[in-house]
């Protein structure tokens, strides 16, 4: 057989790219639909610095963060807030529900600190 | 066969690579954050890429080292051991001139200055009608039901001994003395900004350093894209605007970050040195600036001055606002939007 044969593409071998394109365009579509705002979104729950508890913003949930004062975090609709506390001024509850990555709040009288950690999210925030 | 397999093998390897493609990956190492809960009565977050955790929390350690010397130098409430701060300025006032570290003579003279060029709307020497504020604030927030606004004649009183000319800054002998022996130097419209400024200048490139809303960057990521600060809605929630930065500093001046209530009234914390109550202009007011220091300066003045006299301040500086007023309505400087990425 002649030896140009050797560079030429075969029918099976356009099959085969054409199959693998299709795959990586299933498969890309597929991780990006998966790729929900907050889906990628986790709340890491730090107190003293030390990470105490990581939830993904998910389903409902509640939990109660104890220390000098009681903060209760409230997980629901993709978001998260401290619903409730009784530390001095509140401000950790004022701060209202997140859902940015980079976005937290933070208590300091019981020394938490409420981190999103994600994609697509801010660095900081100012305000 | 054998082609077939090759050219499996080379889609495939594309494909890994378009994968990739999606997420941003940075020029050198991993991404850290580090915070703390014990500088300047706020938190302190600081973010970098580094080659290993241990080489981010050295740096990130460093950083917090350094605003630790600015935080008890500029303290009014507590003294250190071996430190002459702000607070044995203020013990002394009428009484002798203190030795103090130069940092805090280089702080006075940067209040001097943004005291002139704002006419007085950040006072550093305001700290007899802040502390009576401080005062029924602290008390408010411990026992709301019993919640009191200052007496009007003690606010008055305390506003009369609020001239910085009382300050007397001797950067040669390094000395600082108030002469009048009520007036008090409290200097919280700038101290965060101040230090931030002054730490991030000997700050290795391409971190973010946010103390308490004071947002600063060395430098954009190291790979080069610029850095992604969210300017918080004061309702509370999800984020008003967000802002690409790669260098400089983002202050936000606002009426919900420190305040109390007095039957079923918000009182924040930003006091107008003409009425000695807090400035009723704006809700939050947002600064743009190269240096944080003024920045953090600029926003006090600006959210106790109406908008035209507020971009006067812009313009001499070359700073940038976002001003945000009780309704909700949001006014920007001319240059402002170009920062603005969603």
């Amino acid at each position: 057989m002649p030896q140009a044969n050797a560079f030429r593409f075969r029918r099976g071998d356009f099959v085969a790219v054409a199959f693998v394109f299709l795959c990586a365009l299933a498969l890309s579509a597929g991780l990006w639909m998966h790729r929900g705002p907050s889906d990628a979104v986790m709340a890491q729950i730090y107190q003293d610095g030390t990470l105490i508890e990581e939830i993904p913003l998910t389903g409902n949930r509640t939990l109660t963060v104890t220390g000098s004062y009681t903060n209760v975090i409230t997980v629901a609709d993709g978001k998260i807030a401290v619903t409730s506390t009784d530390c001095p001024g509140e401000d950790c509850r004022h701060t209202g529900w997140i859902h940015v990555a980079g976005g937290s709040i933070v208590c300091l009288p019981n020394r938490v600190e409420i981190r999103l950690v994600g994609d697509g999210g801010v660095d900081a925030v100012v305000g | 066969m054998k082609r077939t397999l090759l050219s499996l093998i080379l889609a495939a390897l594309l494909l890994l690579s378009g994968c990739k493609a999606g997420q941003a990956v940075p020029a050198s190492g991993e991404r850290y954050q580090a915070s703390f809960l014990t500088l300047f009565d706020t938190v302190t977050t600081i973010i970098g890429y580094a080659e290993s955790k241990e080489a981010f929390t050295a740096q990130a350690q460093q950083i917090h080292d350094d605003l630790l010397i600015y935080h008890q130098l500029f303290d009014i409430y507590n003294t250190y051991p071996d430190i002459q701060n702000l607070k044995t300025v203020n013990d002394n006032a009428g009484i002798a001139p203190v030795q103090v570290d130069r940092k805090l003579i280089d702080l006075l003279l940067f209040c001097r200055e943004i005291y002139d060029s704002t006419d007085g709307r950040v006072n550093a020497a305001m700290g007899s009608v802040l502390s009576l504020w401080h005062a029924c604030r602290t008390e408010g927030i411990d026992d709301p039901e019993s919640a009191r606004l200052p007496e009007e004649a003690a606010l008055k009183q305390a506003a009369e001994h609020t001239d910085f000319d009382a300050v007397c800054i001797d950067p040669e002998a390094g000395t600082v003395f108030i002469s009048d022996p009520l007036t008090r130097l409290d200097v919280g419209a700038v101290a965060k900004g101040y230090a931030v400024e002054q730490v991030c200048r000997s700050a290795p490139k391409g971190l973010l350093i946010s103390v308490g809303g004071n947002v600063c960057a060395t430098g954009p990521r190291p790979d080069g894209t610029a850095w992604v600060v969210g300017i918080q809605n004061p309702n509370g929630g999800d984020n008003l605007h967000t802002l690409r930065i790669t260098g400089g500093s983002v202050v936000t001046r606002g009426d919900s970050q420190r305040y109390y209530t007095v039957d079923g009234k918000q009182y924040h914390h930003i006091i107008d040195p003409d009425t000695g109550m807090p400035g009723t202009y704006w809700r939050s007011v947002t600064i743009l600036c190269d240096d944080s220091g003024l920045a953090d300066g600029l926003s006090t003045a600006l959210f106790l001055l109406p908008q035209e006299e507020g971009q006067k301040l812009l313009d001499r500086f070359g700073a940038q606002a976002m001003w945000v007023d009780a309704e909700g309505n949001e006014y920007l400087s001319p240059g402002f939007s170009d920062y603005i990425r969603t």
